[in-house]
């Protein structure tokens, strides 16, 4: 079985959708998917949460992204992540360090998290994957 | 060629069409084919990983003016 491991460290969604797109794709084809959600990237676990823009140094080419979300052309990531997390391949650490940054508990995320996690614990998790990002 | 199922992704970008297609053969019978209708210039590569991985078959694919016709035979 193959394997990705992804560590997600923006919330922003020019970051967020192309690591959830490697996710569900490798879900959809049969990989496992390991995802650690750490600094700015835990805040997109949070209940409820919506991506309010662009990173600050593309927001030129945002209205772009807008109109391709608002035309369907480009998915919604929200939507791109139910039906990865669907086939049961997906996994996904919230970073505890992070968690207490924001003054968060687990009952604040999403019910898609599996745990809580720590570097060590995301290691472990993560050897021996055959593609392995840091995403910020 | 025929196809029993026809999943229309046109003008949808990567991973709209995968996710589409994957979603329907994940509910098609062994044996039925499917069509993707795809616009997405990836399409035909990536349809033809994810067969790779997933163990369906590409059966054939074809274009039409800016349209890729992808069918896939669902494995048992």
């Amino acid at each position: 079985m193959s394997k990705i491991s992804l560590i997600v460290a923006s919330e922003k969604i020019d970051k967020l959708f192309p690591a959830i797109t490697l996710a569900t794709t490798a879900a959809i084809s049969g990989w496992d998917a390991e995802l650690f959600f750490t600094f700015w990237g835990l805040l997109a676990l949070k209940k409820g949460y919506a991506p309010s823009g662009v990173s600050l140094d593309y927001k030129a080419y945002e209205e772009k992204l807008t109109q391709a979300l608002a035309s369907g052309s480009i998915p919604d990531w929200k939507t791109v992540l139910e039906q990865g997390l669907a086939t049961g391949r997906i996994r996904i650490y919230a970073c505890s360090t992070s968690l207490g940054m924001f003054g968060l508990k687990q009952e604040d995320l999403e019910s898609f998290v599996d745990s809580i996690a720590g570097a060590a614990t995301f290691l472990s998790k993560a050897k021996g994957s055959d593609v392995s990002l840091f995403i910020s | 060629m025929n196809a029993d199922i026809t999943v229309d992704a046109k003008f949808k970008s990567c991973p709209g069409p995968l996710i589409a297609l994957a979603d329907t053969v994940s509910k098609a019978q062994p044996g039925q084919v499917v069509k993707l209708l795809a616009t997405d210039p990836a399409a035909p590569s990536d349809v033809k990983e994810w067969a790779l991985s997933t163990g369906h078959t590409v059966l054939a694919m074809e274009k039409s003016g800016e349209v890729y016709e992808i069918f896939v035979g669902v494995s048992g």
